[in-house]
């Protein structure tokens, strides 16, 4: 059987953020076959047929189907000089959905939505999860809740409570930064300890995957690091809960790039759909496929701008297409360490 | 380098039409893709209901001033499908017109959609525009035989194939796929007839023509979103076999072959025995062809006329 992702995020006719940054990877990602036919995120499963060699494709469902409504479409990022399109409104998202809902194909697998600017269209994204979950109780939530970061909020501020009491609730994974996971919990993380009880905060909230993002607590590995963090509780056989977490560093890099934070939410979702209580290896998959991503978009980058220039940000466009192999299987370069 | 496209279709929230046909094969062939949605709606119109919003022609224009003024309006290949609007085709042909003062060797690969088994389907006030103005910037074009027809005033029979292909060219597009007619097949009934032609300048300075045939085999469902990928993958493998219009054709119609074999399994499948897949049921299975279009196996032969 296939799985179904229902995405609502931004389009861009030019680059790679929101839907453009999400669709492809997961489109190209190598989907597992799972053995049980109805399975829930709180119980152990049993994942068969890792691709290997191509011999067991037969056996293979390839790639997410990825249905995606676009809540913009600018002509790119809001990082270039210029930037001119259109947005949708919450009723037309609303009337988009009525048309999948009346020809009864409103089930998904998952949700995954990123940055929004609009309350009322966070709202009605909300009201459309909430269904989707009534139609598929093992629906999955990917939420990236886009506030801010370094310090301050770059959505309106009205966004916030939204977020905190309706959208987070009714999220499975989420997928801060620091700023947000402080912003939406009170809290404020100055050490691990603190970022483990602001996870278990977030937990508390909704999700049972919390992933840190990137944090500006001082790496072990040096400066050329930042850390992050995710958590993850697992429901076990026998009742108990259990709570797997973890820390990762990954190397800076010195560029601002627009879409990888997309990037991430889908192919966390990718990754914890192929290990769903593996969160270590589900993080180290993700942030692998961040970091030859960003490597090669760096490289080329560079070369295009030429000696001594700062790269501009049509040149800085992720590398997607010219990234597929390592999408599809990543090699691990950075280890977590579970806490 | 980069082989840049920009693609001017519908988008449909899920299935494989328009954008949505053409994107996901471009870019597993490493190919930027940029795309223009001149619609979002919930599903394509073969389903029972269908909801969503239109781009107008004045929105086109604003995207594309957004790619202007940041001086990243240079592009290889423009790629457009089905068009409702004459406004918004109008738009088109002036964003292809100035691109190609940008790129001098952009080519423009247009499915000039029209109509299909003897009807429109598009508003009428469409074909004097193509005819006019639209196949004559095109380079590539991907008509079936009733819009070969319609744009030339002349009806297909087997006696004048060169005449109409050589019509097609002088209209504009050094390449022309009549991409299915009712032309007689040597194999017989279950097959219908696709034909191709090429001109181009060779190294010396000589003008040629490559014609080919090629016979397919007839499949007993309807499906959308074939002839958007059709113009999509001609695209690539025009791209990857520029002199080599059998070779091109070849591999695009084997990958048709492949995603439609894939599809009608499937929906079969999920059908159950003896009952019709819907339309839900019938969507591309296009993810799941990935390998059959980074590297299709060759099913069908092109005969060079």
């Amino acid at each position: 059987m296939e799985c179904r992702v229902l995405s609502i995020q931004s389009h861009v006719v030019r680059g790679y953020v929101g839907n453009k940054s999400a669709s492809f990877p997961l489109q190209v990602s190598i989907v597992p076959r799972r053995l049980a036919a109805q399975y829930t995120r709180d119980y152990y499963v049993i994942v068969l047929d890792r691709l290997a060699g191509g011999e067991r494709k037969g056996h293979m469902v390839l790639g997410f189907e990825v249905d995606s409504i676009n809540s913009v479409q600018f002509s790119n990022h809001t990082g270039y000089s210029h930037w001119k399109g259109q947005v949708l409104t919450a009723d037309e998202l609303h009337v988009l959905y009525e048309g999948i809902k009346l020809n009864n194909v409103n089930h998904y697998d998952y949700v995954l939505t990123g940055y929004t600017r609009d309350t009322s269209f966070l709202e009605m994204v909300v009201d459309i999860v909430q269904e989707l979950k009534r139609a598929n109780p093992n629906l999955v939530y990917v939420c990236d809740p886009v506030l801010g970061d370094h310090g301050s909020m770059y959505v309106p501020q009205n966004l916030h409570p939204v977020y905190k009491n309706k959208v987070v609730p009714v999220a499975d994974i989420i997928t801060p930064n620091q700023f947000e996971a402080e912003l939406l919990t009170g809290k404020n993380i100055s050490t691990e300890k603190d970022a483990v009880e602001v996870m278990d905060l977030l937990h508390k909230m909704g999700p049972d995957t919390v992933v840190i993002t990137s944090s500006d607590l001082p790496p072990r590995l040096g400066d050329r690091f930042l850390v992050s963090f995710g958590s993850q509780r697992i429901l076990m056989p026998d009742g108990t809960r259990t709570t797997q977490r973890i820390r990762i560093e990954v190397p800076k890099v010195d560029a601002v790039f627009v879409g990888t934070g997309d990037l991430f939410a889908a192919m966390l979702l990718a990754w914890t759909h192929h290990y769903p209580t593996d969160l270590k290896t589900a993080c180290e998959k993700t942030f692998s496929v961040m970091h030859h991503v960003i490597q090669r978009t760096i490289s080329y980058a560079h070369e295009m701008a030429g000696p001594g220039r700062r790269p501009s940000p049509a040149q800085l466009e992720l590398r997607m297409v010219q990234s597929k192999a390592d999408i599809e299987d990543p090699a691990i370069v950075m280890e977590a360490t579970v806490l | 380098m980069d082989c840049r496209v920009l693609s001017v279709q519908s988008h449909v929230v899920r299935g494989y039409v328009g954008n949505k046909s053409a994107s996901f094969p471009l870019q597993v062939l490493g190919f930027e893709v940029d795309t223009i949605n001149s619609v979002q709606f919930s599903n394509h119109t073969g389903y029972e209901h269908w909801k969503g919003q239109v781009l107008t022609a004045d929105e086109l224009q604003v995207l594309y001033e957004g790619i202007k003024l940041n001086n990243v309006n240079q592009y290889d290949y423009v790629l457009t499908g089905y068009t409702r609007d004459d406004s918004f085709l109008d738009m088109v042909v002036d964003i292809v017109q100035e691109l190609k003062r940008a790129n001098p060797n952009l080519v423009y690969v247009c499915d000039p959609v029209l109509g299909d088994n003897g009807a429109m389907y598009v508003p009428e006030n469409l074909l004097p525009i193509y005819r006019d103005k639209v196949v004559p910037a095109a380079d590539i074009i991907t008509p079936n035989q009733f819009e070969a027809e319609l744009l030339l005033e002349q009806k297909l029979k087997l006696s004048v194939v060169f005449q109409v292909m050589n019509l097609l060219h002088s209209m504009g597009p050094d390449t022309v796929v009549i991409t299915s007619s009712e032309l007689p097949s040597p194999l017989g009934d279950q097959y219908l007839v696709a034909l191709g032609s090429q001109k181009r300048v060779t190294a010396d300075g000589t003008m040629v023509t490559q014609q080919i045939r090629m016979d397919i085999p007839r499949v007993d469902a309807v499906f959308v979103g074939t002839g958007d990928l059709f113009a999509a993958m001609l695209l690539a493998w025009t791209h990857l076999h520029p002199n080599d219009l059998k070779m091109a054709c070849e591999k695009t119609v084997s990958v048709i072959y492949h995603v439609i074999k894939r599809t009608i399994t499937y929906a079969k499948e999920v059908a159950g025995p003896n009952r019709r897949p819907s339309p839900a049921q019938l969507e591309l299975r296009m993810v799941q062809s990935k390998a059959d279009i980074e590297d299709p196996a060759i099913v069908l032969n092109a005969l060079v006329l």
